[in-house]
């Protein structure tokens, strides 16, 4: 045995090689355990009609996934999965799947929908989400048909009911008060709670 | 509120709990923004668009040819001059002095019945109905019902254009659609009294259409829409999950022991469709199977901000703007037509 090797290894060497094996075989075990990972669903992709996904953390709890209720083009609401930043509270994270609705290039294509924005929004502990919306623009007004309009209502109170179990129900404000209507025919002025029915049927 | 009396002093007292009609202002008083009118067949409105507001006294004269509005206390202003009416029932509206205090006197002609008041939100509005005592008589048939009558309200209007598309507005479509359908629906059936809630190109609040559409005492209530495409859509209210209410509760009585019937009124406001969800139901089914031409067609159900405050079967007819409306009309004409000759 060379000369050199035979010697006792210092203390704090030893512990420091004894911290370098474990942390090299912690890497190992999360590199395992990372490969055998569900991959997330990609941005975008459409979920089957009704189909209720909770929020779900997604690789490296960053983004959760959550369904994104948008009127389809053939009429009734479809859905898509959508990852979005994670949130460390439901209101907040409530918001974030709206502000993630609202910029959404798809849902922004609908009538109502492309003409309103997310200007606030607060959760209650009763469970009651209120969504206040303003004109996206001070010129054009906010138009829509009566369908149009519900389908708009409905894709908001979707999302956040389908997605978020502590809501159970939903109020919109328009420029922090109450309103009539959003676009003319719907009654906003009640608490609208989710319509599975309105998913487009194929 | 009924005037039938000689002499009344009626008060109503616009306590809103929104907060929206004051009374403690510092300035006591109504202030008149502006005011409109609406000649109808069976009555006329006068609409005072209140800017600021407090109780106000409604009071008709002695021989019943004039009503004195004014503010229960403090003065009134009127921003605007006061229109002349002259259609028969409300011939002017004037400013003005007694005692130093300011009223409007609103003159009557003989064919004046009984006036109601009530007040409306959002814009806040004072709202007089003044019936025409002698309205005219449906033509005599053996199976003449003159209390049937379809109330059809072309949407949107004046300066709410409605959604716009490549075959125009909707409120131009609407209203032409509504004209069509009133010309087919007399043609078939000429002992119906058909209305509609506007005949020209003019703003009308849902509200104002709502008490429009109850003061004509409407039987069948139809409200006609466009929407891009083709499809043809029939909604009804969506059932509240409030109980509807059974009966009218017992009448308000103000601080001055007075029918605080606009309090009352307002109460209600809103609710009335609850009463007549299944008749409302019976319609849209009738008229969504045979405008769609699909056997089990149902009615769409939605909280539609117009229809909850109709006092009367309703429903909301959207038809794409790019849809045959002869034929859509011809079908709406026949479903109207079917069940109408249902309630007679």
């Amino acid at each position: 045995m060379p000369e050199g090797l035979d010697r006792r290894i210092s203390r704090p060497a030893g512990l420091a090689l004894w911290v370098a094996v474990l942390l090299i075989v912690f890497a190992a075990a999360g590199l395992f355990f990372w490969s055998r990972m569900e991959p997330p669903l990609p941005s975008g992709q459409a979920a089957p009609q009704g189909a209720v996904l909770p929020p779900q953390a997604v690789r490296g709890d960053a983004s959760v996934v959550v369904m994104l209720y948008y009127p389809a083009r053939g009429g009734g609401l479809t859905a898509d999965s959508l990852g979005v930043k994670r949130q460390f509270d439901a209101q907040s994270q409530a918001r974030e799947a709206l502000s993630a609705l609202f910029g959404y290039q798809r849902a922004g294509q609908a009538a109502v929908i492309r003409d309103l924005r997310l200007r606030a929004f607060y959760l209650d502990p009763a469970g009651t989400a209120y969504v206040d919306l303003s004109p996206a623009s001070e010129q054009r007004d906010v138009r829509g048909s009566a369908w149009e309009e519900l389908m708009a209502i409905y894709a908001v109170v979707n999302t956040l009911t389908q997605n978020f179990e502590e809501i159970k129900e939903v109020r919109f404000l328009l420029d922090g008060r109450e309103a009539q209507t959003l676009a003319g025919h719907i009654d906003a002025s009640v608490f609208f709670s989710a319509r599975p029915d309105l998913a487009r049927q194929q | 509120m009924r005037m039938s009396l000689p002499i009344g002093v009626f008060l109503a007292a616009l306590l809103f709990a929104g907060g929206a009609l004051r009374v403690d202002s510092q300035e006591k008083g109504l202030s008149v923004a502006r005011v409109r009118h609406f000649s109808y067949p069976t009555f006329t409105r006068i609409v005072f668009e209140i800017e600021t507001a407090a109780p106000y006294v409604l009071t008709r004269s002695g021989d019943g040819r004039s009503l004195v509005f004014a503010a229960y206390e403090g003065g009134l202003k009127a921003a605007s001059p006061l229109p002349s009416i002259n259609d028969g029932v409300v011939r002017t509206l004037e400013l003005k002095q007694d005692d130093s205090k300011p009223y409007i006197s609103i003159g009557l002609d003989e064919a004046a019945g009984d006036v109601k008041d009530f007040v409306l939100r959002s814009p806040d509005r004072i709202v007089l109905d003044v019936a025409r005592g002698r309205a005219p008589e449906a033509p005599a048939r053996p199976d003449a019902s003159p209390s049937t009558v379809i109330v059809l309200d072309p949407g949107h209007g004046g300066k709410d254009a409605g959604i716009v598309t490549a075959q125009g507005q909707e409120k131009s479509r609407a209203l032409e659609m509504a004209l069509a359908l009133r010309k087919l629906i007399k043609r078939k059936s000429p002992q119906l009294a058909v209305l509609l809630t506007r005949e020209k190109d003019q703003t009308l609040a849902l509200d104002e259409r709502a008490a429009m559409v109850n003061a004509a005492g409407s039987s069948v209530f139809v409200c006609l829409h466009a929407a891009p495409g083709k499809d043809i859509r029939v909604f009804i209210l969506e059932p509240d999950t409030e109980p509807a209410p059974r009966q009218t509760p017992a009448v308000q009585r103000d601080f001055l022991g007075f029918e605080a019937a606009s309090e009352h009124q307002e109460a209600l406001w809103g609710r009335q469709q609850a009463a007549h969800i299944a008749e409302s139901g019976r319609l849209g089914r009738k008229i969504a199977r045979l405008v769609t031409g699909t056997d089990n067609a149902e009615p769409i159900q939605a909280p539609l901000a117009l229809l909850k405050a109709i006092d009367a079967p309703a429903v909301m007819v959207e038809i794409g703007m790019e849809q045959d409306r002869h034929k859509a009309m011809e079908s709406l004409a026949k479903g109207i037509e079917q069940y109408a000759r249902g309630i007679r």
